[in-house]
């Protein structure tokens, strides 16, 4: 397999990924779908130096959450976007089956966060173990746990509004 | 809505998100090839514009500096000088501060870093130019009323209406622009704060 199939192969199977982190990070559709593009581009530009002694989607998620950080940067920048795809802008909201108000709820509760904490409710929520998400983050395992304490603690303290 | 909650809800869309899978592998291919261009319109082009316009102002004033007959004149042509050539670099070095962290190596925690601290070397950069900006507005007037009006603005009365209608332009621009940074460096300040608690 060449690498070009073998990086859209890894791509297709975890693009939910990348969905999420953008809808996570970006602040309405047009800027969610120019963050997915730019994670997707990083992700290739990276893709040479994946070891894969790393676990894909440990790799992945670092690619996906730095390029939401530098993408902060971009925000009021907006050039013309490259239109790529009617399917991805059209992208329905993943919550046909589920009741639309508390899928609205958990974004808005998720929104509320800082940047450091929606990166590790992020992981969280993905089903990711304390030491998975300090080898992704950097911060150490307690240090994630006390984290997730206060994020709880924020969490409660917004609903109790 | 407590955490647990939320993961179980979040497993739920999930779910529903892998049923929705639409990459083929020439539109991930095209995503490949799509931030070039983009890159080239956000920052290049209004960067090499406002560069281009200080150099064409530095060219003409080293082309007509003859014509900056007093000694005046001459201080505040080669101040212009000074100040348009500054410009330029100040923001390339702004740029600079805002280059992308390197997303393929560091870890969340360390772009974090990065983004708060280039943040805040980015406004103080943005505001030493929003100064240098302030000098040459005082420099340039008198020179360009003689490189294009032909007569010294110092023996009329002219120059003295014109410097407060643009102070008073930049008094406004300034305290916008000044309230606008001190948010940006409050934020990035944040995030540094947070990180280390």
């Amino acid at each position: 397999m060449s690498s070009k199939e073998a990086f859209i192969k890894i791509i297709q199977e975890n693009e939910g990924l990348i969905y999420k982190v953008a809808k996570v990070y970006a602040a309405n559709r047009e800027d969610q779908q120019d963050l997915y593009q730019e994670v997707v581009y990083q992700l290739w530009k990276s893709f040479p130096s994946f070891r894969n002694d790393a676990k894909i989607s440990t790799w992945m998620y670092r690619i996906a959450l730095n390029t939401a950080i530098a993408h902060l940067n971009k925000e009021k920048k907006k050039g013309n976007q490259v239109a790529i795809s009617e399917g991805l802008v059209n992208r329905a909201d993943p919550h046909d089956g589920l009741a639309e108000d508390r899928v609205e709820l958990l974004n808005a509760q998720i929104k509320t966060l800082n940047i450091i904490e929606k990166g590790i409710i992020l992981l969280y929520l993905e089903g990711k173990t304390y030491d998975e998400i300090a080898a992704i983050t950097g911060f150490t395992s307690s240090n994630v746990g006390t984290r997730l304490g206060r994020i709880k603690q924020k969490i409660i303290s917004q609903i109790k509004k | 809505m407590e955490l647990e909650e939320m993961k179980t809800l979040w497993a739920e869309m999930s779910v529903e998100i892998e049923n929705q899978k639409k990459l083929t592998g020439s539109l991930i291919m095209k995503m490949t090839k799509t931030d070039y261009k983009n890159k080239i319109n956000k920052i290049l082009i209004p960067e090499a514009i406002s560069s281009l316009v200080c150099l064409a102002q530095i060219v003409f004033i080293l082309l007509n500096i003859q014509r900056l007959d007093t000694w005046y004149l001459l201080v505040c042509g080669i101040t212009s000088i000074i100040t348009l050539s500054l410009l330029p670099i100040l923001s390339i070095k702004a740029l600079r501060n805002m280059r992308s962290v390197n997303i393929s190596n560091n870890t969340y925690k360390q772009s974090l870093l990065e983004y708060s601290k280039g943040k805040i070397q980015f406004v103080f950069v943005q505001k030493l130019s929003f100064y240098v900006v302030g000098i040459l507005l005082v420099v340039v007037l008198p020179v360009m009323t003689v490189l294009l009006g032909g007569k010294d603005p110092f023996k009329g009365n002219s120059l003295w209406i014109w410097y407060p209608v643009c102070y008073l332009f930049y008094y406004a621009m300034a305290k916008w622009v000044l309230k606008k940074y001190l948010k940006i460096t409050d934020g990035a300040e944040n995030i540094l704060k947070e990180l280390d608690s």
